[in-house]
């Protein structure tokens, strides 16, 4: 009998997950025809953005354990390269896209190679400092619109431009599109020597240089996966809002948001990302609505009650919670 | 354990298309109700968060103008202040529904969605910050929803070309216009010629902006600039910025500074004698709460433009009996932002009055014929009355102060003036 749960549990997740994940995504594809409400629509890009970036955070900060609490750097940049491609030279966002990826890719690399050699938190408040510099920096550089942003330019709609004025249901695919994307490419990670190279340098960098892993790259590698997945999403969020400033895409604040996704979730497993946002971005949608017109403030109550129930009880995020039941 | 990720994910969904179908279902019972006994207006403020203060200014604006549109206010020379609630509408009343931005962009566009989907708002208010503004705006622009911003100054805002976006308040290109509108005022009602400026402005992108302005109406109204200074507001020293002043030796100095700097400058003009006819500030660190409290009798004398101030009051009774109300109500003044948003909400449900129903176009129409009286405004301009392409109020217009006996008192518009002009500033010693 004993025996029976014991083989059925070893053979079933493989099986379930053959069949949870299309069938989640044939309900999220059908999503936008059954609900036809906008502000639900919306609601749902919001919640597949923050779990696309909490998961490009969760690569470096969950798999590599390099906390980054500047992680919107590598998003303005993506947002800020392909606007200024898209208004000054008329490249498609689609391009400026890869090209924001780029950027902010390189960016990594170049404030990776340095603050690697610091460790644990003097890593963190690098990351912030580094932050901090590039809002003060476009703040006061007039060429790219300096303190008062950018307003994109508003063209008829289409998929070139990628701009969508009928109907949200284009950005609601493009973000879910992102989001398929990124988590294949944590599956395949997770899966591989470099996953297996990430989590070691994670759980001890001294262990894992003495297996003869060269920490530096494997870190410096990570950094720039997780960059050019972050950069990408600035373009989907300044084509989303159409206007983008310092203030917008630098601020520590997001980072932070950032981080907490899969912090609440469940740092470093595949799904904790997708469940933090799926529970923080409606808990703060709903109750600024729905609370805050009475009791303004209370939803950043329970915000912040809700990350510090799971940091006190829960340090492996819901993920360890449901790891545990089953 | 992905069993529970699927039971979770769908518990997730289901839950969210609960909610989508309830906010539907209760918008169609809404519907062909004939006349609503309640007009809901959607307002969307910095509630919470950094600018929480500046927040709670602009919505009490808002919730004192609302209570004299649904109230019997017959003394109030207002629009809709004698009738309660809106007359061409059965007298019905209005509720603002509130959304609170935090001063994030993304989140005043969350609250807009929210604001004219779920809550069926005929119209949206907002959003102080020139950012939010712009993404909030777009959301009604798509939706096809009147959009009045009683209070963002970024000029681009008015140039975007929107069909649904209307702004009352005067924005920083005009206000850098006054100041020479200023000038013509001195040199035909005074007889006081100014032919030479200086235009110091700090070289972040305020302080330019204001600079480029400027330079253009220099040249517009066919002023000669003698010395064009940018110059870094963190400099502890301004030394050699003054010599160069004092060598072109301007009339009047037009001046864009941060408080600290412009504390700076008011001293190292004393030390070296540099004396214009006027200083003209584009008010922030000039009548920040600092500037006077250090520089005291040194810091008088400075003209600097504002939006509102509470002597205009002695011109304007009307000014004095609504700040009393707010006073009652909310137990301080007035000051530029409250005012400004309360008259933004008084436009705004004028205009809904006026079209007589809510359909979206009929307000518009109605705004688009907007022409308010300036006897009928707590505001220093000359009406309210929008320009057909870019929607901006084009009677919208600041006023100068000037420090005297350590109080801003308004000296310009002559007719809403408290006090007279000191021209030229007395010296340094005869203070």
């Amino acid at each position: 009998m004993l025996h029976e749960v014991e083989v059925l549990r070893r053979f079933a997740p493989p099986r379930l997950g053959r069949f949870v994940v299309p069938a989640l995504l044939l309900l999220l594809i059908l999503f936008p025809f059954v609900v036809n409400a906008a502000f639900y629509v919306h609601l749902m890009i919001l919640v597949f953005l923050f779990a696309y970036l909490g998961q490009a955070w969760n690569i470096l900060g969950g798999y590599t354990g390099q906390v980054s609490l500047g992680h919107a750097v590598f998003l303005g940049l993506g947002a800020y390269t392909s606007t200024l491609l898209f208004e000054w030279y008329g490249v498609s966002p689609w391009i400026g896209m890869i090209a924001g990826g780029l950027v902010a890719m390189a960016f990594g690399l170049i404030i990776g190679l340095p603050t690697f050699r610091l460790q644990g938190h003097y890593f963190a408040i690098a990351t912030i400092a580094v932050g901090e510099s590039v809002l003060a920096l476009f703040n006061s550089w007039d060429l790219v619109g300096g303190a008062s942003g950018i307003y994109r330019t508003i063209v008829p709609e289409s998929w070139w431009a990628m701009q969508f004025h009928s109907s949200k249901d284009p950005y609601y695919f493009i973000a879910l599109g992102l989001v398929v994307t990124i988590f294949t490419v944590t599956r395949l990670i997770e899966r591989s020597r470099l996953g297996y190279y990430f989590r070691a340098i994670k759980e001890d960098p001294d262990a894992a240089k003495s297996l003869g892993i060269d920490t530096t790259r494997y870190k410096l590698y990570s950094m720039m996966i997780s960059a050019f997945f972050t950069g990408l999403a600035g373009t989907l969020y300044v084509q989303y809002l159409l206007f983008i400033d310092p203030e917008m895409v630098f601020l520590l604040m997001l980072s932070i948001q950032i981080c907490l996704v899969p912090v609440l979730g469940g740092v470093g497993t595949l799904w904790g990302p997708a469940v933090g946002a799926a529970i923080l971005i409606p808990i703060s949608e709903f109750t600024r609505g729905y609370l805050g017109g009475s009791a303004a403030g209370l939803d950043l109550v329970v915000y912040g009650a809700l990350i510090m129930l799971v940091a006190a009880y829960k340090p492996a995020g819901i993920m360890g919670l449901l790891r545990k039941a089953s | 354990m992905l069993r529970r990720i699927l039971v979770l994910s769908l518990l997730f969904l289901l839950g969210i298309s609960l909610a989508a179908c309830g906010g539907t279902d209760q918008a169609g019972g809404d519907e062909g109700a004939g006349t609503p006994e309640t007009i809901k207006v959607g307002a969307i403020y910095p509630v919470t968060g950094a600018l929480a203060a500046t927040g709670t200014d602009l919505t009490n604006g808002v919730k004192l103008a609302v209570e004299i549109v649904n109230g019997e206010f017959p003394d109030l020379n207002l629009p809709l202040a004698a009738e309660a609630g809106l007359p061409n509408l059965g007298g019905a009343k209005v509720e603002i529904v509130w959304g609170d931005h935090q001063g994030s962009a993304e989140k005043g566009m969350s609250e807009a969605e929210r604001l004219i989907t779920q809550e069926k708002v005929v119209a949206l208010l907002g959003c102080y910050n020139s950012a939010v503004t712009a993404t909030a705006s777009q959301v009604a622009e798509r939706n096809g929803v009147p959009f009045l911003n009683p209070e963002s100054t970024s000029p681009t805002l008015t140039q975007r070309g929107f069909k649904w976006f209307f702004r009352t308040t005067p924005h920083d290109d005009t206000f850098a216009k006054n100041f020479f509108q200023f000038l013509e005022d001195l040199k035909a009602t005074k007889g006081i010629e100014v032919e030479s400026l200086a235009i110091v402005y700090e070289n972040t992108l305020w302080g330019s902006d204001v600079g480029k302005f400027e330079k253009k109406y220099a040249e517009e109204f066919g002023y000669k600039v003698v010395e064009d200074l940018a110059y870094p507001a963190k400099g502890t020293d301004v030394t050699s910025e003054v010599q160069r002043l004092k060598a072109a030796n301007p009339q009047v100095v037009m001046q864009a500074s941060y408080v600290s700097d412009a504390i700076l400058y008011m001293r190292t003009y004393k030390e070296f004698g540099f004396l214009p006819e006027a200083i003209l500030a584009m008010d922030a660190g000039f009548v920040a709460a600092e500037y006077l409290k250090t520089l005291g009798e040194d810091g008088y004398y400075i003209l600097s433009r504002e939006v509102w101030a509470l002597d205009l009051a002695e011109s304007k009774p009307i000014i004095a009996e609504v700040n009393d109300m707010f006073r009652e109500r909310f137990g301080y003044n007035m000051d530029g932002n409250s005012a400004r948003a309360f008259t933004g909400t008084l436009v705004l449900l004028d205009a809904i009055n006026r079209a007589g129903s809510t359909d979206p176009e009929a307000i518009r129409q109605a705004l688009l014929e907007t022409d308010i009286p300036a006897d009928q405004l707590i505001m220093p301009w000359e009406g309210v009355k929008f320009d057909p392409e870019t929607q901006q109020n084009t009677k919208g217009k600041g006023i100068i102060v000037q420090v005297q006996d350590g109080k801003y008192l308004t000296v310009w518009p002559w007719e809403l003036a408290s006090a007279d002009l000191i021209w030229p500033m007395p010296g340094w010693d005869e203070r």
